[in-house]
């Protein structure tokens, strides 16, 4: 999806969906597999530990007399739809979003703090494969031992650039708030599957049993 | 001992790198300019990064390691000791040598950069290997300490040593210049007869070039040596 706006809304509309209910996620996960349906190896990579994560919770969820198997659904899908959402992320898209839902002053500032915040995303991800790469040459083995100093570097990173960031910006004379003139291209395809997605919401919202009663 | 480059290239949409050549032991030099692909080709050297074509022929290489531009990336231990640990390598001998008396049960993190860097430095040169990528090694370094680490260097009488830089002041003794131009990996061959070839040369060079004097290699002393020539 090209336009951002359409894409945010898209995603905010499929998350709900997939939350609601499992007919809900259900149809999300359809509209994942039709309209996007494509994983990188990196991303395999990276969503294997995240439904470990999640099937343990899912676990503990049931253990304790809840609906696991339902949660663990409901979140994939919303990790699905994150993932999409994140691979399709131009640099300067939520600025462009933030001035346009709120103008220059709030929405820009929104924006440009999403924007930095995808940015650092990157960054720590390109920190992360290189820490691998110097553990590796150290002859220590990835594992949960070595996450521990690996995140400190990481948050350690984060926060320096932040830092540095921050000075440059007020040295540079920056205040608060810019100027900018957002332009979106919208092909007929977001329009399609962002229509397709408020009917992903529709059915999220009205019981299966409705849609029989509808065919008899 | 040697690593051969056979055809190498690496393309990232408008950008490529072409490598063909063999480094055989000696110190050896790989200068070009920010961005021409220095890390990237560095990476490639130490099989970290898989070319887009041609292969990478690394023979009686058996232990090598790559010391990255950012020491922080390679930092393991929770204190100074534990870093030094965790390379292997005696950890009192190493502090001392990186002139970190006193700050052994610091975070590495808590260093200055250029005090990480000296650290982590002491932890590379401290074992031998086979195969040395240094990328960057003197940034982040006041000269007093590049030149102390350039005698570290150029000590080093064994193995495949690689140095990828665009230092243009200090540099240790080498015995082969290499440099990227245009996308590609150019062997200017060996020092001194390399100097007269090499574009990236330190303007001080030029300049004793261009007056007849040539130095019998790029160390300050020896620079100094060819400069006071009469």
């Amino acid at each position: 999806m090209q336009d951002i706006r359409l894409r945010t809304g898209t995603a905010v509309l499929l998350c709900i969906s997939a939350f609601i209910s499992i007919p809900g996620a259900a149809a999300a996960c359809i509209w994942w597999i039709v309209f996007t349906g494509r994983f990188s190896r990196a991303q395999i990579r990276v969503i294997i530990p995240v439904a470990a994560m999640i099937a343990f919770f899912s676990i503990v969820l049931a253990l304790t007399g809840g609906d696991g198997v339902s949660y663990f659904i409901r979140m994939m899908v919303i990790i699905l739809i994150g993932f999409w959402m994140y691979a399709e992320q131009k640099s300067g898209e939520f600025l462009k979003l933030g001035v346009w839902l709120m103008g220059n002053h709030v929405g820009f500032e929104l924006g440009m703090l999403a924007d930095m915040g995808l940015q650092t995303m990157h960054l720590l991800v390109s920190d992360f494969n290189q820490i691998r790469i110097a553990e590796t040459l150290k002859g220590i083995r990835p594992g949960w031992k070595t996450l521990v100093p690996a995140g400190f570097v990481l948050v350690n990173g984060a926060l320096s650039r932040a830092e540095n960031t921050a000075e440059l910006m007020a040295v540079r004379g920056y205040r608060d708030g810019g100027m900018l003139c957002p332009e979106f291209t919208t092909p007929g395809r977001d329009i399609l599957s962002s229509l397709s997605a408020l009917c992903v919401l529709i059915i999220a919202f009205i019981p299966v049993s409705e849609f029989f009663i509808l065919y008899r | 001992m040697r690593v051969t480059l056979n055809a190498t290239c690496i393309t990232r949409e408008k950008w490529s790198l072409s490598a063909h050549g063999r480094f055989t032991e000696g110190i050896h030099l790989v200068s070009g300019d920010i961005g021409s692909g220095k890390t990237t080709l560095a990476l490639i050297l130490a099989g970290l990064l898989q070319p887009s074509a041609g292969t990478v022929d690394r023979e009686h290489v058996s232990s090598l390691m790559v010391s990255f531009q950012f020491p922080e990336y390679h930092v393991t231990g929770s204190t100074v000791m534990d870093e030094c640990t965790s390379w292997g390598i005696d950890p009192s001998a190493t502090v001392k040598a990186a002139n970190l008396s006193g700050k052994e049960d610091l975070s590495p993190l808590r260093l200055s950069r250029g005090e990480l860097k000296r650290l982590h430095l002491a932890c590379v040169m401290a074992r031998d290997y086979d195969l040395l990528v240094l990328d960057e090694p003197f940034s982040s370094l006041d000269c007093r300490e590049k030149e102390r680490y350039c005698a570290d260097i150029s000590r080093r009488t064994k193995g495949i040593t690689v140095i990828f830089t665009h230092e243009q002041m200090i540099f240790p003794r080498v015995d082969f210049i290499w440099e990227i131009s245009g996308g590609v990996l150019h062997c200017r061959g060996r020092v001194p007869e390399a100097l007269a070839g090499w574009e990236h040369a330190p303007q001080l060079v030029k300049q004793l070039l261009a007056r007849g004097k040539i130095p019998h290699n790029i160390t300050p002393a020896d620079l100094l040596e060819a400069a006071c020539r009469t």
